[in-house]
């Protein structure tokens, strides 16, 4: 290796080193935190506990997590098989249609990933409170699909660009029409995108929480990160147990991430083609 | 009636025209063979009449059925792919039967067609596999199997054999024809290799620029191309090509010029062939195979500038100096002469090109033959 190549190296490791200290140093601070004391917490911040106290976690459980975690679960799954179904369909229109018009269809979808959730909140809320879904588990499951459908649509899009036409040719010789060459060919074959399209969009979901905020003010519907918000006070808030609500909200998802991490870093590799 | 017609079938992809008013037809269990260089429309021909291209204009019809419309599993034929295009999430056996799975036929039938068509092409100790566990041969050999279960009217193959190796690809040739003996189907098969061609067809369709130029059996073709373009891609190495003009016609003898010091050529044309008139340009084209170190005709004197020993024959192109080919594809202007046996010919070394009159070809400027030949629409016009 050449003294170059060499420094360029010693950089990039440097750099990711350090980016990697920047992400997991909060995650640290959170699970330490979990174990501490009230007082401890405020008094020596980022130090070991002193003793490892699992009282933070009872208090955590204690106002329901088990609940929240089934309102999570349910929600995230929601939403995700939405976005797969809708974004792999409408995906793969586009990328077999020769339309001028769906180039324009396809622009528009993507400018709906630039709209900001906090410029059409008031609207939203309007809209589901209108169809009687407050306070519903589709109140946050639906509009968490709008929201996911375009970049998973992009995602699907590229993957179907790339997916070779002599199978579909095949199938169609073979007798398939247009649905069932997408969903006997196509779909058995889209593993990798959609493990990493299903990550994404559950990685988004599980951890929202403005919407969930607005649209689910009764405990019983709660998801995870507005139900643990409800350990904070007006003034003041048990730092403990709300660090322990959050590592227990943590866990799920580096559980699915591990699990499918292969097929995310591919097609995530594949992505901007 | 033919076993299959394609008439006037033109395509377009936007202002681009890649069919411009192409027919044939094939008789039934016929092996015809579509070959011609990328672009020609070869490929997009045969996807038309596979129903994977829309034409503009024209149909096809198969079986005495008007098929232009129909859906691709509607109109009787199955393809076979260059790149195999076997579902990688289907074993083997999954493969072969899916077309009868997705017509709902019972498990028996399905199971029956498979067992039938492993066994023809000796796959079926590869049954229970997945693609991916199979070596390019093994794949074209179940592409070929899942073509078999269907029964269809007409195979269609889109160069099957272009992703194989050499000797993998003539041991394929032999099994596709002993294949298409054992079925007696119709087959129509795409190539841009002309030595498929030759081997197998027992007609070729040589296309060019969305045209067909020549359709005949492999010797005819050979023996009697219609243009300078069939004369040039059918054979291999290919035609020599030298220009021309007409100095003189006696009778139906006809005496060219190659300008220069170099002596006149004169030729007899047969009765019923078109004779130039004088002044005219014109291109004659000799067969390596056909210059020798003697024969009726003195061509030129040369000097040998490359030597391809092939073992039972030679390849020598050699340099005339004063007479150069036209369009000769590698070596600019020399003559390729093919000596079927082992040559002590030597780098530099000056030789004779000798020919028979009876070797030359004659094309008009516009590159259509003078002689009788088998014309590209033999079938309608």
């Amino acid at each position: 290796m050449t003294l170059r190549a060499r420094s360029v190296a010693i950089g990039l490791h440097a750099f990711v080193s350090l980016w990697t200290l920047f992400v997991l140093v909060p995650v640290f601070v959170m699970v330490i935190s979990a174990f501490k004391s009230q007082a401890e917490l405020f008094t020596r911040p980022l130090a070991l506990p002193r003793q490892f106290s699992f009282a933070a976690f009872e208090r955590a459980w204690g106002i329901g997590i088990s609940g929240f975690l089934v309102n999570s679960l349910l929600v995230t799954a929601l939403s995700v098989l939405f976005i797969v179904i809708a974004s792999s369909l409408a995906a793969y229109v586009l990328a077999r249609s020769d339309k001028p018009v769906m180039r324009w269809v396809y622009v528009a979808i993507v400018a709906g990933f630039a709209v900001p959730l906090q410029s059409v909140m008031v609207p939203l809320y309007q809209l589901v409170s209108s169809a009687g879904l407050l306070n519903s588990r589709l109140a946050i499951a639906l509009p968490y699909a709008a929201y996911g459908i375009p970049f998973t649509t992009m995602l699907f899009y590229t993957f179907f660009l790339e997916f070779p036409r002599e199978l579909e040719e095949a199938a169609r010789l073979d007798g398939c029409g247009r649905i069932e060459v997408f969903f006997r060919i196509v779909l058995p074959l889209s593993g990798p995108v959609i493990a990493s399209a299903a990550i994404f969009q559950a990685v988004f979901n599980w951890n929202e929480f403005i919407l969930a905020l607005l649209m689910l003010t009764k405990t019983d519907v709660r998801t995870l990160p507005v139900g643990i918000y409800g350990l904070t006070g007006q003034y003041s808030a048990d730092w403990p147990a709300l660090m322990a609500g959050l590592a227990i909200a943590t866990v799920p998802l580096i559980v699915i991430f591990l699990l499918a991490q292969r097929h995310f870093v591919r097609s995530l590799a594949g992505l901007g083609k | 009636m033919s076993h299959l017609e394609v008439r006037d079938v033109v395509k377009r992809y936007g202002q681009l025209t890649v069919l411009s008013g192409v027919s044939f037809a094939a008789e039934k269990g016929e092996f015809v063979v579509m070959v011609g260089p990328s672009g020609c429309g070869k490929s997009t021909l045969l996807r038309s009449i596979a129903g994977l291209e829309e034409i503009a204009e024209g149909s096809v019809s198969i079986a005495g059925r008007n098929i232009t419309q129909a859906e691709p599993s509607d109109r009787g034929v199955a393809m076979v792919f260059q790149n195999y295009a076997l579902y990688p999430h289907m074993t083997v056996a999954q493969n072969m039967g899916f077309a009868l799975k997705v017509a709902r036929r019972p498990k028996s039938e399905i199971n029956a067609a498979v067992t039938r068509a492993a066994e023809i092409l000796r796959i079926t100790e590869h049954l229970a596999k997945y693609p991916k566990a199979l070596s390019g041969g093994q794949k074209q050999r179940v592409a070929i199997g899942r073509a078999i279960t269907r029964a269809p009217e007409v195979f269609l193959f889109d160069e099957p054999l272009s992703n194989l190796d050499a000797a993998l690809r003539s041991q394929m040739r032999i099994e596709l024809s002993r294949l298409h003996r054992e079925l007696g189907a119709t087959m129509l098969y795409v190539t841009h290799d002309q030595t498929e061609a030759m081997t197998m067809a027992d007609r070729i369709i040589v296309m060019n620029g969305g045209n067909i130029e020549q359709i005949g059996s492999p010797l005819e073709l050979y023996n009697r191309p219609a243009t300078r373009f069939v004369a040039g891609f059918i054979g291999s190495p290919r035609m020599n090509f030298i220009s021309a003009y007409v100095i003189e016609t006696v009778g139906r003898s006809v005496s060219f010029s190659f300008g220069l010091e170099l002596p006149p050529l004169k030729l007899e044309f047969a009765p019923g062939e078109t004779l130039p008139a004088v002044g005219d340009a014109v291109i004659l084209g000799i067969r390596p195979e056909a210059l020798g170190d003697s024969g009726e005709v003195h061509l030129a004197d040369a000097e040998v500038t490359v030597v391809e020993a092939l073992g039972r024959e030679t390849l020598v192109y050699s340099d005339a100096h004063a007479l150069r080919t036209t369009d000769s594809e590698s070596l600019d202007g020399y003559f390729a002469q093919l000596v079927p046996s082992q040559s002590d010919k030597k780098l530099g070394q000056h030789v004779s090109l000798w020919a028979d009159r009876s070797a030359f070809v004659v094309f008009a400027a516009d590159g259509t033959t003078l002689h009788d030949a088998s014309p590209a629409h033999a079938h309608y016009k």
